[in-house]
């Protein structure tokens, strides 16, 4: 309470001192028109930047990226201020006030709003060849969002435990995976698969991989919605089917952590450090914490590899998406929304932002992580965004057919875990009863089914 | 005309005084700014919610859309939807640990109304459970039951070995039994320490009075405590009932969201609202929830007027005595 008070009292006060202060924007320069070190070095402003990213600016990395900034830019000053409750706080304040600082991650506005609230980059078209993601926060071809770095999906593996199972090639199908975890059961003391059962969105996170079963970048978002039993059996690894399989699979053959109830998130950062785990299914975001994981001694035995499953055009996909992206505020006068556009640029190409956080790189020349060395001939497949007049589609019918695919749909994954390992429903009746779930939500909502 | 205007004004003024003074409006005028604020506030916060969420249990709706009346749909759904209503097998566990739990309080209750050493360090480790808060309660209990931690290690301590030990929480024919200790670890306390409050005040010199004619403790329970705390035995059967029917944190916490066939009927309630967003729906629980609530309270009084019919009027007659008693030596 005390702090919403704090929050309101703020947000007036700001309000008021500001409520002034017009928007000029006639001469904010595009993002792709000016050079950075030789134009604005001398442009004197003042900016704020909110982040997500209170990891970075408690471990003093953020103050780092700002001192590297003023050496090039030294009159330009930057504020940063860490919110922990990003998705929500950041809402408030956008929509609270027109001066609210001036960078910040943009959070979940339609994307029909971003002009009321952010300045313009360029233009799509002229942009897309350049960067990676670009086209995620875009509306009518007009880009308001540069992404800070890119996510891919893959698993967290311990390289060391791989090679002591005798493991010299990486799985590319399920079958190849299972067998690799046996391989692990059999030759070391490591938990071939770590779930994270008890944490929860950690098994929804599962949903993620289903592109890389297609191969398809209209499917999360379009086809998957209008597909008739897109859960239903595959004998050759391609498949929705075949990616919940998998976890069905090992658990049914104990390649799972003993107890799944009771397993521990922040404990397992350090046992696959250590080699007391196998393999984690969780994305490319996850790395940088299991090499770092406080007590754990061996950061170089920490891989990931892309998802063992190959789509049906026979070649292996790793989901991919932007993280948040850089918006700047179009509501403050032009000289600071000019400087914001220089350190965002600068944050993009000079920074080395994305390949320290271990992510795909937004420039398109950038250097991929060393992470991503296994990806050799996989390749990364971004979703499409929903056609036209289908944007709230795929929330109806997550709602309407209770599965929540990419979207907190714990539940129905650590089932799969629970009938795994008490064998009480064969793995076929589970993706059939889904299929159920999913015929019956696209007919009362109408959806035609192709 | 002005002065005239103002001897009526006066004159009225004086009527109205004269109004506002009698005992009787006095009367009223009291009553109404005394309950005011706390009607209102009843009002505003427990009863128009109750009937805004009866109101949306007959949309199908979500936190940003009403998407149209449907009428009783919801309700059907929840009676049809087989994977709703059947949690409520779920709270059957509950509700046995809530016997379980108040024959406990009851127990200890009484045993520490005795004469007893250190009832006072007795009493405040009973009740320290009931302050700790329900998540943190959670967040020990998981651990405590994790395979090969503190529960195992009491255990093989015994001598018991750790292959014959179960899973606590994966083993699905015993997580439930497991989940509901903990609830009854965290409210025996406070069971016991409102019985404990109920038998301080039966006066002691019928226990006196009792042993002079022979009885002993288990009589002395029987036929002098028991009676006499019977309203709030009531008050803690129906509390408990209710709560079990409701049970929420220990399944939300130990067993991660319910995981593990562990999910009440309370837990569903949430996930339907706040992951699918099916407001409607949740609603459409709720109401049935209360109504269930309020059905369980009204069979437990009854069933309760008619077990201590007997009782009753002992004590009734026991009270009549005592006054008599009380009366003769005065």
């Amino acid at each position: 309470m005390k702090r919403f008070l704090g929050i309101l009292l703020s947000l007036l006060l700001v309000c008021s001192a500001f409520s002034f202060a017009s928007a000029e924007g006639a001469d904010v320069p595009a993002f792709d028109s000016f050079e950075l070190g030789k134009d604005y070095t001398d442009l004197t402003a003042k900016i704020k930047w909110l982040t997500h990213r209170t990891d970075l600016v408690d471990n003093g990395a953020i103050t780092q990226y700002v001192a590297e900034f003023n050496k090039v830019y030294p009159n330009i000053t930057v504020e940063v201020e860490g919110i922990t409750d990003f998705a929500q706080e950041s809402l408030i304040r956008l929509t609270g006030s027109d001066d609210w600082g001036d960078v910040m991650g943009i959070p979940a506005v339609e994307l029909s709003e971003l002009s009321t609230y952010f300045a313009p980059y360029g233009t799509l078209e002229a942009m897309k060849d350049t960067y990676n993601f670009i086209d995620n926060k875009q509306f009518e071809g007009v880009v308001y969002g540069v992404p800070t770095t890119g996510n891919a999906n893959g698993i967290v593996y311990n390289k060391a435990v791989f090679a002591a199972a005798g493991i010299t090639e990486l799985p590319k199908t399920p079958d190849q995976f299972i067998a690799a975890l046996q391989a692990i059961k059999d030759k070391t003391d490591a938990i071939p698969l770590y779930t994270n059962y008890a944490a929860g969105w950690t098994m929804g996170a599962w949903d993620s991989y289903l592109p890389a079963s297609v191969g398809d970048a209209d499917f999360s978002n379009n086809n998957f919605l209008h597909a008739k039993d897109p859960f239903s059996a595959t004998t050759d690894g391609t498949g929705p089917y075949a990616v919940y399989k998998i976890l069905y699979d090992a658990t049914a053959k104990g390649l799972i952590e003993d107890d799944y109830t009771t397993t521990d998130w922040e404990g397992c950062k350090p046992m696959i450090n250590n080699g007391q785990i196998g393999c984690m299914v969780l994305g490319s975001w996850a790395f940088s914490q299991m090499r770092d994981a406080v007590g754990g001694e061996h950061p170089e035995d920490v891989g990931y590899m892309p998802f063992p499953v190959t789509a049906p055009d026979g070649k292996q996909y790793a989901p991919s998406g932007a993280d948040y992206c850089y918006g700047i505020n179009c509501k403050v006068d032009a000289s600071r929304q000019t400087a914001a556009m220089v350190f965002v640029k600068w944050m993009t190409y000079e920074s080395n932002f994305a390949y320290n956080e271990g992510g795909i790189p937004i420039v398109k020349t950038g250097n991929y992580p060393d992470l991503y060395s296994s990806f050799g001939d996989c390749d990364f497949l971004v979703q499409n965004v929903a056609a036209e007049g289908e944007d709230s589609l795929k929330d109806e019918m997550n709602a309407e057919s209770t599965l929540m695919i990419d979207n907190g749909g714990n539940e129905k994954v650590q089932k799969i875990v629970e009938h795994g390992f008490n064998g009480d429903m064969s793995f076929d009746d589970i993706m059939n009863s889904w299929n159920e779930l999913w015929s019956d939500a696209q007919e009362s909502l109408g959806v035609a089914v192709r | 005309m002005s002065s005239n205007s103002g001897a009526a004004a006066l004159k009225e003024s004086g009527s109205f005084r004269a109004w506002l003074i009698k005992p009787n409006v006095q009367k009223w005028l009291v009553i109404i700014t005394f309950a005011i604020v706390p009607v209102i506030l009843l009002l505003l916060f427990i009863y128009y919610p109750i009937g805004k969420m009866v109101e949306f249990s007959l949309y199908n709706m979500s936190y940003t859309k009403v998407k149209g009346f449907v009428g009783l749909k919801n309700y059907i759904d929840i009676f049809a939807k087989p994977e709703l209503f059947q949690t409520f097998r779920v709270s059957l566990y509950y509700m046995v640990g809530a016997i379980v739990q108040i024959a406990l309080a009851l127990y200890f209750a009484t045993i520490l109304s005795f004469k007893t050493k250190f009832t006072g360090v007795y009493k405040a480790a009973m009740f320290f459970p009931y302050l700790v808060n329900g998540i943190a309660l959670g967040f020990i209990f998981k651990f405590f039951y994790t395979r090969g931690y503190v529960l195992d290690t009491v255990l093989t301590a015994f001598g018991i070995p750790l292959e014959s030990l179960p899973y606590w929480l994966r083993d699905q024919s015993i997580n439930n039994w497991s989940l509901v200790a903990t609830s009854l670890w965290k409210y025996m306390g406070q069971n016991m320490v409102l019985f404990s409050g109920a038998i301080m005040s039966v006066d002691p010199t019928l226990y006196e009075a009792a042993s002079i004619d022979g009885a002993n403790k288990w009589h002395q329970f029987r036929y002098i405590i028991l009676p006499s705390i019977s309203t709030v035995l009531t008050l803690n059967v129906i509390l408990s009932i209710t709560g079990s029917l409701s049970a929420f944190e220990p399944p939300y916490v130990i067993t991660s969201m319910g995981g593990n066939g562990t999910a009440t009927y309370f837990i569903k309630m949430h996930e339907t609202a706040h992951t699918l967003h099916k407001v409607g729906l949740a609603s459409a629980m709720a109401v049935v929830l209360i109504t269930i609530i309020i059905l369980c309270t009204i069979i437990q009084k009854l069933v309760f007027k008619y077990a201590f019919r007997n009782s009753g009027t002992d004590s009734a007659k026991t009270k009549m005595k005592r006054k008599q008693f009380s009366k003769g030596v005065n």
